[in-house]
């Protein structure tokens, strides 16, 4: 008999003597146990593109009628903020998905917590923009620390970018 | 004895506000009008920080690190554009000492950090002229 064929017919033998369950030799996730559930960075991660999206959303609908020069300097850091939080977002294949930031910004709870608009637009962003500080800030504390930090930054544009709206 | 979490990051910060405090000595003396009131305004802000942080540390067991006697400044401050930039400067600092605070892995450290950098940011921005999308990160 070759030994390729004596090995193969010897595996279930060794089963029985050790008393091993197929299971107990594998000890990754269960591939018949159905999708992972998402990492909790990745779930947080995804609320903050989802307040990122909402933010440029409204900077986007405030600078089609305000000719504050400001506005699109503004946006635009958002936009850098928007591409290293997605940067960071690394969804498993198969993993179970929440809600679709980029589908239904409206469905976070940051978002869905966001300050109503305001008469003024510039009111409102800056309210947005606090907002959006108060949330990263509370978001980073059960983080990994890498993410914290970049979340920290953001946070930090945020404060900043409400200062020179306005607010103090 | 290993040191409670977060002392180094701690002490860095302290020593980041210890500079801001010297250096806004010098660049306040070359402002003036609002910008010299905004500078000694700052000034305070930052001696409260520093106020702060060396009384965490001490709460925490270790020695706060002492002030120098004297910094090196980045650059020669020789009127307002400098002494403004000199301020710009420091608050760089300080918000990148804090960004390591906020990489501990305690909640409220982290909380503490994060709003410190919120404020230096801020300040930053006021004598930049304008914001940055990272503050405290590297510039990529």
């Amino acid at each position: 008999m070759p030994r390729r064929r004596l090995l193969i017919a010897s595996v279930p033998l060794v089963l029985l003597s050790t008393g091993c369950r197929s299971a107990d030799l594998f000890a990754g996730p269960d591939p018949l146990g159905g999708r992972p559930p998402l990492a909790h960075d990745t779930v947080v991660l995804q609320d903050a593109i989802a307040a990122e999206l909402d933010l440029i959303s409204r900077y986007k609908s405030a600078i089609s009628t305000s000719s504050e020069p400001i506005l699109p300097a503004l946006l635009a850091q958002h936009q850098q903020h928007l591409a290293q939080l997605k940067a960071r977002l690394i969804v498993p294949a198969g993993a179970q998905q929440t809600a679709s930031p980029a589908a239904s910004p409206a469905a976070s709870p940051s978002a869905s917590s966001a300050p109503a608009p305001a008469a003024h637009p510039v009111d409102g962003l800056r309210d947005a923009e606090l907002a959006s500080a108060a949330s990263l800030t509370a978001r980073l504390v059960s983080v990994q620390p890498s993410l914290a930090q970049l979340f920290a930054s953001i946070a930090a544009s945020d404060a900043s970018h409400a200062n020179a709206l306005g607010g103090s | 004895m290993q040191a409670p979490a977060g002392i180094a990051a701690l002490q860095a910060a302290l020593a980041a506000e210890q500079a801001a405090v010297y250096g806004y000595g010098v660049a306040g003396a070359h402002l003036g009008g609002a910008s010299q009131v905004t500078a000694w305004q700052y000034w305070t802000e930052h001696r409260d920080a520093r106020d702060t942080l060396a009384a965490m540390i001490t709460a925490r067991g270790a020695t706060p690190v002492a002030a120098l006697a004297y910094y090196d400044l980045p650059f020669p401050v020789t009127g307002a554009a400098t002494g403004e930039a000199l301020a710009a400067h420091l608050e760089d600092g300080v918000t990148a000492a804090y960004l390591g605070v906020v990489a501990v892995n305690d909640a409220n450290l982290r909380t503490f950090g994060a709003q410190a950098m919120q404020a230096s940011a801020g300040r930053a921005a006021h004598w930049r002229g304008s914001t940055v999308a990272f503050p405290g990160l590297p510039v990529s």
